[in-house]
């Protein structure tokens, strides 16, 4: 027999659930659909099916206004470019089915390409080379101030010591007003520096730089409007974007001839390179026709095209002189 | 007795080293080059009654009479005394007088190498057994302690093989007389050698290096080395440019009282002022000045005149940077023109994405400020930037508020390499305002009513900032203590030298 005994302070037995899982994420795989907005991604959990409705509700809405906006711009074009079809154009645009054929405008696109500000200005970084600026991206810097509030810098690095002063001013002229940083939606820095390759920074704990002036073009130009959703659409784009960059620019005589005869080919057809619209691929063989001095001897088309371009207002930003 | 002895001396009235002033004492000028500027070149044999005197870097005594006349007289010599910097082989078979320091000396059976230094420059010198050298002298020059100051007499002659260890390669002297001017102790309390290797070598190969507080205790050795040359040749540039591109603002330089009244806070604030970036004495280089609509015209300014001196240090002290990175390596020094500028929201953002957490109103810590110095310097690729509007809360009484945000002010920061080297802000210029926020933190009105009179009768808006000049140069260095660029430093724990 024990000596003492002590009554039972607590009941013992109760079972514990332990928890297993130390720490929890979010699934990294599902949460980043970059480019269409029209899907939701479910982060932490589904969203409300009443906050669902009026979310569709909304894109639908958002939707129609800009395939009222896409007309418009149809029309625009024909009052600018002479050439431009404008059944095309127009028809076209209210044609397409799919919400993705369309501009971006707001923060809120803004917020699911790039990421939430947390109070930030979302800079994108840009580190050129002087001995190469790059047109390209000063056309589509035009077009993002279209389209957002860009706050726009130019700045000239330690590493060069002197950088022409129409560079300097490439962006437009300096805002003095002394506006507060985060008022605006998108920061656009260039800096003038002794680098090998183009390269661009953005976000530097969740991207890598991203180098090479035609994968800048094509990261800017989504921030515009999304890709084509017909992915033959794409890939000719992006052939073109290439043709530009290796064979326009930095391509020898032959190569650079044989790239206009086949711009010229292409737009033989129809007013610009992918089709009735406007797209990455004429703003980049534009920039490169330019830089590589092949304007003067192009081709009937291609002239036509290039004054195509001219004339839209942006396009004079790849006149450096 | 009579003893004819040497003399140099540099010349106390300005009649620009055409006269000289008599008197005694053995002391030689300084070779080192300490104070910049090279002693004057003359000299003159005095003869003297033999009466000892006990000079205090000299062991044996010197016999001279003390006599402290302080007459002009002019003595012209014929001997001119020649630049180590300027031994060139246009200069060969010259015979040719030269005052330097016994940098090393080296007997090898019946010859002896010296090298001689002057500052940064350095040159072989051999004394042989010969026609013009006997053994006893060969012997002297062998025995000359290092450091001592010695006149030579030399032919000057070429070298087929480049001298790997001197700054002067091609040439070579060949010593027909030897005189020492001032003599060293022969034990040294720390060699110049070991001063000037970098740390990493030292653990190395298991030779000596110097640690911080010997160099200190015995500055004017530490100061002949190379590097310190170098840094404070840099240090005078950065005050020179300084003053440059301030003059072309048209700024006026003024000297402002040193001692002055201070106001009594109710909150004492305690700097840990014993760490590696804190003087108790130091140069400041202040700016202030009117604005016209906004005080980014300021910031503007200052950003602008820090820019100039770091492409004035880039383009013309190149020499320099390298001579210091040879000992203290470190990436050189980048920045943007014009000066990034971001706000403190942004800073702010940037550390919460990092996973730092801190509210929107507190101050940046110093490992916080290191932080956002390295996430700027990834991001924008330059170790200088500026940081605008800093919450109202953590600056001082005189920072005018933001007018658009009452919880903010128009007060900024600038950062080199991660530290923070100017502290600015817009000043209150109306004196009601500076009286309400006086009041709101507590400080006794008494004692800053000169202040707040000053801006009774009109003030313009005005603001401004101040650097430290140490500590400016220690961070475009990349160094890591701020004694290494102040010459005699003074700390808490440090008076003398």
């Amino acid at each position: 027999m024990s000596m003492y005994q002590v009554k039972p302070i607590y009941e013992g037995g109760t079972k514990i659930d332990l928890p297993t899982c130390m720490y929890k994420l979010p699934n990294v795989h599902e949460q980043r659909a970059s480019s269409c907005f029209s899907e939701h991604a479910h982060q932490n959990g589904e969203p409300d099916s009443a906050v669902r409705a009026l979310e569709a509700r909304q894109d639908e809405i958002m939707r129609k206004l800009f395939e009222l906006k896409a007309a418009v711009d149809g029309l625009a074009k024909t009052v600018a470019t002479p050439d431009a079809d404008l059944d095309l154009t127009v028809s076209c645009s209210l044609a397409s089915p799919s919400p993705t054929a369309c501009t971006f405008t707001g923060t809120a696109d803004l917020d699911t390409l790039l990421g939430k500000d947390l109070g930030a200005l979302r800079d994108i970084v840009i580190n050129a080379n002087p001995a190469q600026p790059p047109l390209t991206l000063l056309v589509l810097h035009g077009l993002l101030c279209q389209r957002y509030r860009v706050l726009s810098a130019v700045h000239v690095h330690s590493s060069v010591s002197g950088v022409p002063p129409q560079l300097l001013s490439c962006l437009g002229a300096r805002l003095t007003d002394g506006s507060a940083r985060n008022l605006f939606q998108l920061g656009f820095t260039l800096i003038w520096k002794d680098v090998p390759k183009l390269q661009m920074k953005f976000s530097v704990r969740n991207m890598c730089p991203v180098e090479g002036e035609a994968n800048v073009a094509r990261f800017l130009f989504r921030l515009l409007s999304p890709d084509p959703s017909d992915v033959g659409q794409a890939t000719l784009v992006d052939s073109w974007v290439d043709t530009a960059f290796f064979q326009l620019a930095e391509g020898g005589a032959k190569e650079q001839a044989a790239a206009l005869r086949s711009l010229n080919a292409a737009l033989g057809r129809q007013p610009w390179l992918t089709g009735p619209e406007l797209s990455l691929a004429d703003i980049a063989c534009y920039c490169c026709a330019v830089r590589s001095g092949a304007a003067a001897a192009a081709p009937t088309h291609v002239q036509r095209w290039m004054k195509a371009c001219e004339n839209l207002g942006y396009f004079s930003r790849a006149q450096l002189q | 007795m009579d003893l004819r002895i040497s003399f140099a001396f540099r010349c106390a009235c300005k009649c620009n080293g055409k006269q000289r002033v008599g008197g005694g004492g053995g002391g030689g000028g300084g070779g080192g080059g300490i104070f910049g500027r090279q002693p004057s070149r003359m000299s003159f044999e005095v003869i003297l009654n033999a009466v000892p005197f006990h000079h205090h870097l000299a062991k044996t005594p010197i016999y001279s009479e003390c006599v402290c006349v302080c007459v002009c007289v002019c003595v012209e010599t014929d001997r001119e005394l020649v630049r180590v910097q300027d031994l060139t082989p246009e200069m060969a078979d010259k015979v040719i007088w030269l005052r330097a320091r016994v940098h090393t000396s080296r007997a090898k059976g019946k010859q002896c190498f010296l090298v001689l230094r002057q500052q940064q420059f350095n040159v072989q010198a051999l004394v042989a057994v010969g026609d013009r050298a006997s053994k006893q002298m060969v012997k002297f020059a062998a025995n000359i302690n290092k450091e001592s100051i010695v006149d030579v007499e030399a032919t000057l002659r070429k070298v087929e093989q480049k001298i790997e260890s001197c700054t002067q390669q091609e040439v070579e002297l060949h010593v027909e007389k030897i005189f020492v001017i001032s003599q060293a102790e022969a034990r040294l309390p720390l060699q110049l050698e070991d001063a000037s290797r970098p740390e990493g070598e030292g653990d190395e190969d298991g030779r000596a290096t110097v640690n911080q507080d010997t160099r200190l205790d015995n500055r004017v050795i530490d100061l002949r080395t190379t590097t310190s040359q170098a840094i404070f040749r840099l240090q005078a540039g950065v005050c020179m440019l300084f003053r440059e591109t301030l003059t072309k603002k048209d700024f006026v330089e003024i000297q402002t009282p040193k001692i002055i009244s201070g106001p009594k806070c109710k909150y004492n604030v305690y700097v840990d002022s014993n760490t590696h970036r804190h003087l108790t004495e130091f140069v400041g280089l202040d700016i202030e000045m009117a604005f016209n609509y906004h005080y980014h015209e300021v910031i503007d300014s200052i950003t602008d005149t820090m820019v100039q001196i770091f492409k004035g240090l880039r383009d013309r002290f190149q020499t320099e940077i390298q001579t210091v990175s040879k000992q203290y390596p470190s990436e050189p020094f980048k920045f943007l023109e014009p000066t990034l500028r971001l706000e403190y929201t942004e800073g702010v953002a940037m550390l919460r994405q990092a996973g730092v957490e801190m509210g929107d109103e507190d101050d940046l810590s110093t490992p916080n400020e290191k932080l956002l110095g390295r996430l700027v310097k990834e991001k924008y690729d330059t170790d200088f930037y500026v940081l605008d509007k800093y919450p109202l809360s953590v600056r001082p009484f005189y920072t005018m508020p933001d007018p658009s945000n009452p919880k903010y002010s128009n007060s900024y920061d600038m950062f080199m390499r991660g530290e923070e080297i100017l502290s600015g802000a817009q000043r209150v210029h109306d004196p009601q305002l500076l009286t309400e926020r006086a009041i709101h933190h507590e400080i006794d009105l008494e004692k800053i009513k000169a202040y707040i009179d000053s801006f009774r009768f009109g003030a313009p808006p005005h603001g401004g900032g101040g650097i430290g000049l140490e500590r400016v140069c220690m961070l475009y260095l990349g160094l890591h203590n701020i004694r290494q660029t102040s010459m005699f430093p003074r700390d808490p724990k440090r008076l003398t030298p």
